[in-house]
């Protein structure tokens, strides 16, 4: 019997996006075992990542490594499928192609700041969304709309600051 | 992507328009409208709509014994529950729309009513 050996060409591309993914796979692992107030109100500082990607390789490394870190972290956590996960790739989808308007937005006047709070903003969007349409398909949820929001604003501040902060370190912007 | 200022005017832009909605926001879902009327439910059947600005006492007399409803002053409360947790009793006044007292043993429950249903888990 001979041993056959599998190679997967890699480019350098690549060993970029597994790296990162890795990094956001991390912080969202840290991130899930950290107690928070409400059911969805999480920093989300896995976003400091895809948005760091963004700013440092392109936009197509940005999508590889939100979405690697998803379908990787609800595998690691057992809930994939699960609603929890699907409430994950929704908020980062529409995080992710929220992204992709703003970033063209004039980088003198925006900086990773102002583009954290949008993607956050767009992601509790999209969950809020979700639960409206699919779990929860009542009215009453617009009553977490305030709270959700506020978290929204503090924490994608934060996060687009911490953004900003290795950006600067690592001579990007 | 290169830029030196420290100061972004887009991302204040956004903050400020941020806080704007997140206080519209706080304004347009957490309003609290006080009520007119009172709905006073007694055995699986709605007893009655009182006005919350006349003083009135109603007792209902139920399977447990008699529970009296208490009207004052735009408020309304459950002054006495025959049952014997007292949770209706203890909850006090209520005032607000959508906010209800619940008597399960002697199956009365009191809600307030306004213009407007307010959304909770009770009307889901």
């Amino acid at each position: 019997m001979t041993r056959s050996i599998i190679k997967i060409k890699t480019t350098l591309l690549d060993h970029q996006i597994a790296q990162l993914s890795a990094i956001a796979i991390g912080l969202s692992l840290i991130e899930s075992v950290l107690p928070s107030p409400m059911p969805g109100v999480k920093p989300g500082i896995a976003n400091i990542i895809t948005l760091y990607a963004i700013y440092r390789f392109n936009f197509k490394t940005a999508i590889w490594v939100s979405i690697l870190r998803v379908f990787a972290t609800s595998l690691i956590l057992g809930q994939f499928l699960s609603p929890t996960f699907m409430l994950s790739l929704t908020g980062s989808i529409l995080s992710l192609l929220t992204l992709y308007f703003v970033i063209k937005l004039p980088s003198k006047f925006f900086s990773p700041i102002g583009l954290s709070i949008l993607s956050s903003f767009a992601h509790i969007a999209g969950q809020l969304m979700l639960v409206r349409l699919w779990l929860i398909p009542h009215a009453s949820i617009y009553y977490l709309i305030p709270i959700y929001s506020a978290a929204a604003l503090l924490f994608g501040f934060i996060n687009g600051w911490i953004t900003y902060r290795l950006l600067k370190q690592h001579n990007s912007i | 992507m290169k830029l030196r200022s420290n100061f972004f005017l887009g991302d204040c832009l956004i903050i400020l328009v941020s806080l704007i909605f997140i206080i519209f926001a706080f304004k347009t879902f957490w309003h609290f409208e006080t009520g007119s009327v009172v709905q006073v439910n007694f055995q699986g059947k709605t007893y009655g709509n009182f006005s919350l600005f006349q003083d009135k006492k109603i007792s209902l007399v139920g399977k447990e014994g008699s529970s009296m409803i208490e009207i004052k002053d735009g408020r309304a409360r459950i002054k006495t529950a025959p049952c014997k947790n007292q949770y209706c009793v203890q909850q006090g006044w209520i005032n607000f729309t959508g906010q209800i007292l619940i008597c399960i043993p002697n199956e009365v429950s009191i809600e307030i009513l306004g213009k407007t249903k307010a959304y909770d888990s009770l009307n889901y």
